[in-house]
């Protein structure tokens, strides 16, 4: 539409916040504040919020789809972000009693971020995602929260180290020979992959022994803690930090790569900024160490596996990450696969609905984001969806099985190590 | 009574979609912009089709309390704010978009549709046809709007919201079901012509008459569009310049413009105390306004702006994205949003930090929009307040819109007093003119508005509700 669309492609065109994948058209004088504060700092900009209702939409994109899985399941105004920011600022305001409602609406919630994505008033774009979490936090202080599903987890963590109620025993049950020595590569599996989806972690240590990288696991890997972290029981996190920035160290390895979105947040952004927990070595997703290895010809992902897919950004992985190309580029490099994107990509991505411990405490809402994305990646006509964390794949698979929907679930390591073992075993055929 | 009545509720709609929850209810409460009074919602249901609406206003009647229309409490009067209690009906879940005629270009809505909603449904299946949509946020009611005389981005060609609408299906303070306009005697939603025109009982009314359940509204064919600003030193001259255009040019779509003072505000900006209070006075370019243009060809979109410029005579004449590539890199999305509304406007209501704002805005003659300025401006310069003005011009230029905006913190009660004191000042003041007539008023300025108008005029308004409610259970508190 001419001048139009010139127009609107300059205001698309935003630049990322630093340390997030959240993409801000960036505002004259915006107030800038501290990260990481109790909620009630953010008292005075949470009453900022009109409650317009724009965080119920994608901005000027995307033919304005809706966002927010918690809000369309539930519908009431209570569980968008507009409804967030001004029931907290009630609260703080003591024109509302702290009650075990205000916590479950606080709960009923995955955290991803797509609200705050679309809102454009600078204060709320920028930092509420610091308030959402602050919330939980006090919602716990004031004996209000977590819910027990989550108090129940937090539990086994402290006790197994992992959030599955398994033994820590059976944490490496799934890995036949354990890496011996030292490593360039630690993966740091996590908890999913160990427990729940071992084919992620079977993939990635045979894509890691494929590339003739040097690679280790830790000897003593404990849950991240962003399970507890993103339902603000946070006492207990620090610890796990600790302990495993010491077993990181402990291995001498140059990257430390994981292949869970929540992990990597974790090791990446949290521990550093959160806790002072900085480690030596560098970390990475596995889609950006496996994107390297293929680059440098380590890895030959040469079978065709003529699929059309479709990929779903884990939120942990895109919007608060900020990586958003890498498994893309990945899935470029797989020959035959032909990636057809859903309408709500990259900052845009409608959340699987399993993150924040909206699994375990809200299977309605988990189940309900988890079919909206299976409807959606129906609707580009593709036969597998791929997903770049563990969890999300989860949720997702157990929601096109639910659907009776004929989509295949699978994680981009496994993708690519079907095109890596089917070309290898093609070339020992010939 | 209220554990009854939410059972009765439930039983119509299903237990998930009512709650008296004070977690839930207390958003219903307030209009969060504004900071006008705070209502109360006793409860809030979200029906789903108009059967349902119909069995919630009958239980209303049933048990004499107030029933409240809602779709997201966003127009900046109170308007939706539940002012003496009772049940407040969110439609937000009736926002499917029923049909889409692309030969006589109309849309039917539901009563809850926003502006997301509609915009995105066109812009995916019918790309080729756009509807007139205001500078709201997303979130924001489409009927509610049309409802109360909005203005849109296509008001100079085509009107004001209410000339929109084709006609409704609305839920009657009692209960019955009615078709307005062409729907009422053929499945098409084309017209109000030419039958009795039984849309002006729902039309201005603030919510008062009826639940609207579904509109007709008009669509437009969605050409390729160029945006011109106008530039003039003060409002005066920019407002003669917009009246010669309007007079010798076709094809405009809208012409609108601000202030420097909000055209700071939209950009980004905020208040500070080295900004002029009366911009004109100390020499700072006044006026900015917008003219979009359509055309089918580039043949023909040079010959018409070509018109405009002639036209335009002393104006300065610039496009868009050259005016915006004056202003630092970060003030220019909001500029650049502006041809694609619905729009995000965070800092008209976030000017002097606090999300506050309220307008006293009016329909008036071409002849007193620059006076109605000057008024605004030096009331609040009294009040040391910054007057953020914006204007349109309407349906071809035989009318006007003109809105001053103040900002405030809505969370600092002194300041949200000094900022209604202005506003009331300024309001009386404007309202001298003779022909001012304020739209979406707060409470405070509804009485003022109907001043002047014959005391037979007022009974008929007054007679007209009683019959459409004689058990004065809708919306008691908002319109007349």
């Amino acid at each position: 539409m001419g001048a139009r669309s010139r127009l609107l492609a300059k205001l698309k065109a935003g630049e990322d916040i630093p340390g997030t994948g959240i993409t801000l058209r960036r505002a004259p004088e915006q107030l800038e504040l501290e990260r990481r504060r109790p909620l009630s700092y953010y008292r005075r900009v949470l009453y900022f919020c009109g409650k317009c209702g724009q965080c119920r939409y994608v901005y000027q994109d995307a033919y304005w789809s809706r966002v927010c899985p918690s809000g369309e399941l539930r519908k009431f105004e209570a569980y968008y972000l507009g409804g967030k920011n001004l029931l907290l600022w009630g609260l703080l305001s003591g024109k509302l009693e702290w009650t075990s409602k205000a916590a479950e609406i606080l709960y009923h919630c995955t955290l991803c971020g797509n609200c705050v994505q679309q809102c454009q008033l600078p204060e709320i774009h920028n930092y509420a995602l610091e308030w959402l979490h602050a919330a939980r936090v006090e919602v716990v202080n004031r004996g209000l929260g977590p819910m027990p599903e989550h108090r129940r987890f937090g539990e086994w963590v402290r006790r197994e180290h992992n959030p599955y109620m398994e033994p820590h025993s059976a944490r490496l049950s799934w890995l036949g020979e354990k890496p011996k020595g030292k490593g360039e590569v630690t993966y740091f599996v996590g908890c999913t992959s160990s427990y729940r989806e071992l084919e992620v972690a079977k993939a990635v240590v045979s894509l890691l022994k494929s590339s003739g990288v040097k690679f280790t696991l830790l000897e003593d890997e404990w849950c991240c803690g962003s399970p507890l972290y993103w339902t603000g029981q946070v006492d207990v996190v620090e610890e796990l930090a600790r302990h495993n920035a010491r077993e990181l160290e402990k291995t001498e390895a140059a990257v430390a790569v994981t292949s869970c979105a929540g992990c990597y947040r974790m090791l990446k952004q949290i521990y550093p900024e959160v806790y002072g927990v900085e480690l030596s070595m560098e970390v990475l997703h596995i889609s950006e160490l496996l994107l390297k290895l293929v680059r440098e010809g380590a890895l030959q992902p040469e079978r065709e596996l003529s699929w059309a897919v479709t990929y779903h950004d884990p939120c942990h992985l895109g919007r608060h990450t900020g990586v958003y190309e890498a498994p893309r580029q990945l899935i470029g490099s797989i020959r035959g696969l032909e990636l057809r994107e859903m309408l709500r990509n990259r900052r845009n991505a409608w959340c699987c609905g399993a993150g924040a411990g909206v699994k375990s405490a809200f299977k309605q809402l988990a189940s309900y984001a988890a079919s909206e994305r299976i409807r959606e990646a129906e609707e580009t006509g593709a036969q597998v969806l791929l997903t770049a964390c563990p969890f999300c794949e989860m949720n997702l698979r157990e929601a096109a099985e639910k659907a009776g929907s004929k989509i295949r679930v699978l994680d981009i390591t496994q993708a690519l190590s079907y095109s890596i073992k089917a070309s290898r075993s093609e070339a020992s055929q010939h | 009574m209220w554990l009854e009545v939410r059972r009765e509720l439930e039983r119509v709609v299903g237990s998930e979609y009512v709650s008296s929850d004070p977690e839930v209810t207390f958003l219903y409460h307030w209009d969060f912009v504004t900071a006008e009074e705070p209502g109360v919602c006793d409860i809030v249901v979200m029906p789903g089709s108009t059967r349902e609406v119909q069995e919630v206003v009958r239980l209303a009647n049933k048990w004499r309390i107030p029933v409240v229309p809602w779709v997201s409490g966003v127009n900046i009067g109170g308007l939706a704010t539940p002012r003496r209690g009772g049940i407040v009906v969110d439609l937000r879940r009736m926002n499917r978009i029923l049909e889409v005629n692309e030969d006589d270009m109309y849309a039917v809505v539901e009563g809850g549709t926003t502006w997301g909603d509609l915009k995105g449904h066109l812009e995916r299946h019918h790309p080729d046809l756009r509807p007139g949509v205001p500078w709201a946020p997303a979130g924001a009611g489409v009927v509610p709007c049309y409802l109360c005389y909005g203005f849109t981005d296509l008001s100079f060609m085509a009107g004001t919201g209410a000339d929109f609408l084709n006609g409704l299906e609305v839920v009657l303070p009692t209960g019955e079901v009615v078709r307005t306009g062409s729907c009422m005697c053929t499945s098409y939603w084309h017209s109000r012509a030419p039958l009795p025109d039984l849309t002006g009982l729902f039309v201005g009314w603030d919510g008062a008459t009826g639940i609207v359940t579904k509109a007709g509204v008009k669509l437009w064919p969605n050409l390729p569009t160029e945006y011109l600003i106008l530039l003039a030193d003060t409002v005066r001259d920019g407002v003669e310049a917009f009246k010669r255009v309007a007079r010798k040019c076709t094809g405009i779509l809208d012409m609108c413009f601000v202030n420097y003072t909000w055209l700071m505000s939209l950009l980004g900006y905020h208040e500070k105390e080295e900004d002029p209070l009366d911009p004109e006075e100390a020499g700072v370019q006044d006026f900015y306004g917008l003219i979009a243009v359509a055309a089918s060809s580039e043949r023909e979109m040079e010959a018409k702006k070509e018109a405009i410029e002639e036209a335009a005579g002393t104006g300065v004449l610039a496009d868009l994205e050259a005016v915006m590539e004056l202003f630092p890199e970060e003030a220019r999305p909001q500029g650049y949003a502006l041809v694609n509304p619905p729009i995000h406007f965070y800092n008209c209501w976030n000017y002097s930090y606090g999300g506050g704002g309220e307008w006293v805005g009016c329909y008036l003659s071409s002849r007193h929009v620059a006076s109605y300025y000057r008024i605004a401006v030096s009331v609040a310069k009294k009040y040391g307040r910054h007057a953020q003005m914006y204007g349109r011009v309407m349906s071809g230029g035989h009318h006007w819109i003109a809105r001053v905006n103040i900002s405030f913190n809505k969370d600092d009660p002194s300041d949200i007093e000094a900022a209604r004191r202005c506003l009331m000042e300024i309001d009386e003041k404007v309202r001298q003119l003779p022909s001012v007539v304020r739209y979406k008023a707060p409470s405070w300025a509804k009485e003022r508005n109907f001043s002047r108008a014959s005391p037979d005029s007022l009974e008929l308004i007054k007679r007209v509700r009683r019959l459409l409610d004689p058990n004065g259970v809708m919306n008691p508190g908002h319109g007349l």
